[in-house]
């Protein structure tokens, strides 16, 4: 009687590591839902890098909010630049905005970055990192879909495609006009 | 007299232990102790040098300086990463499952040798009348 329950119960935990790791393995690295996905986006009033004017999540109300949280040092968010920049380029004037926030960096290297890749969205610097934080942050690059709700919808956690940016605004896009 | 001196000195004792009131920088770093560095591996805010841990620690110093509780401080790091931010998970939680696993395990090994203590000894089988009578026939063989 004891055997077989022992057996059982060898089983059973077989079975549950199993599940666990089939779980664990199937799950998108860079599609954390932990923090702050599904909640409101935490507001927040940083000074532009360009001219140091205050760029607040507030100001894009009812807009859907593309946010990127960037460092010139990051050579993934290089990689990740030109579908930035292809996403920027196609959406422009319309109801999607881009916003990068530099991640622990200087003014001077992140000028010097934008400048010298053409970005032309509006960055904010977060100096304290106190943003980052708000977001659950780990490290740049990591994007933010934020709809016009003002609730986070989505994470993506290392450089982004352009089929994925793409792929979640334009979900969050068809969310609104429903 | 001996009593009256061992009272006196217990008491001091005790007196000069009693708990202190923590300063804000205790319980900066007591919530930093307490706090996963998201971009280390197993180090606490307290004990990482890094960038990230560094910003932790200043806004928990900030929270502090403007009267948040623990708690209140605690919920915000968990608001924005999830238990997982905390070294110590919440009973109450998935992550919970890295306490009650080894007292279920422990629970469950108490529960087997129980029951093996229990289970009654194992009763010698009977032996057949044939058998009986192979083993006097080889007794008698064996004898002088």
């Amino acid at each position: 009687m004891t055997t077989r329950l022992a057996r059982y119960a060898a089983v059973v935990l077989i079975l549950g590591l199993a599940v666990t790791l089939t779980l664990a393995f199937r799950r998108d690295p860079h599609d954390i839902k932990t923090g702050t996905v599904g909640k409101p986006a935490p507001a927040f009033a940083l000074p532009s890098l360009t001219d140091g004017s205050m760029v607040s999540l507030d100001q894009y109300k009812g807009k859907i909010v593309v946010l990127n949280f960037w460092s010139s040092w990051c050579i993934p968010c290089k990689e990740e630049n030109p579908a930035l920049t292809d996403a920027w380029e196609r959406y422009r004037g319309t109801d999607v905005v881009l916003i990068g926030v530099v991640f622990q960096d200087t003014k001077d290297a992140a000028r010097d970055y934008t400048a010298r890749l053409g970005n032309t969205w509006t960055s904010a610097l977060d100096d304290s990192g106190t943003v980052a934080l708000g977001y659950g942050v780990f490290g740049p690059p990591e994007t933010y879909f934020i709809g016009a709700d003002g609730v986070i919808a989505g994470r993506h956690i290392g450089p982004i495609d352009e089929q994925t940016l793409l792929t979640g605004i334009e979900t969050l896009r068809k969310g609104a006009r429903q | 007299m001996l009593l009256c001196a061992a009272i006196v000195t217990v008491s001091l004792v005790a007196w000069a232990a009693r708990p202190q009131p923590l300063t804000a920088a205790d319980r900066v770093d007591r919530i930093s102790a307490e706090l996963r560095c998201p971009v280390c591996q197993g180090l606490s805010v307290a004990d990482s040098p890094s960038e990230t841990a560094r910003s932790m620690r200043a806004l928990v110093a900030e929270r502090v300086a403007e009267g948040r509780t623990d708690d209140e401080i605690r919920a915000e790091f968990v608001r924005s990463y999830g238990d997982w931010i905390l070294l110590s998970p919440p009973l109450l939680s998935p992550n919970g499952l890295v306490w009650l696993a080894p007292l279920l395990a422990i629970a469950f090994g108490a529960w087997l040798a129980w029951r093996r203590a229990r289970a009654p000894a194992p009763v010698p089988a009977e032996i057949s009348p044939a058998e009986r009578a192979e083993l006097e026939s080889l007794v008698a063989a064996e004898e002088p």
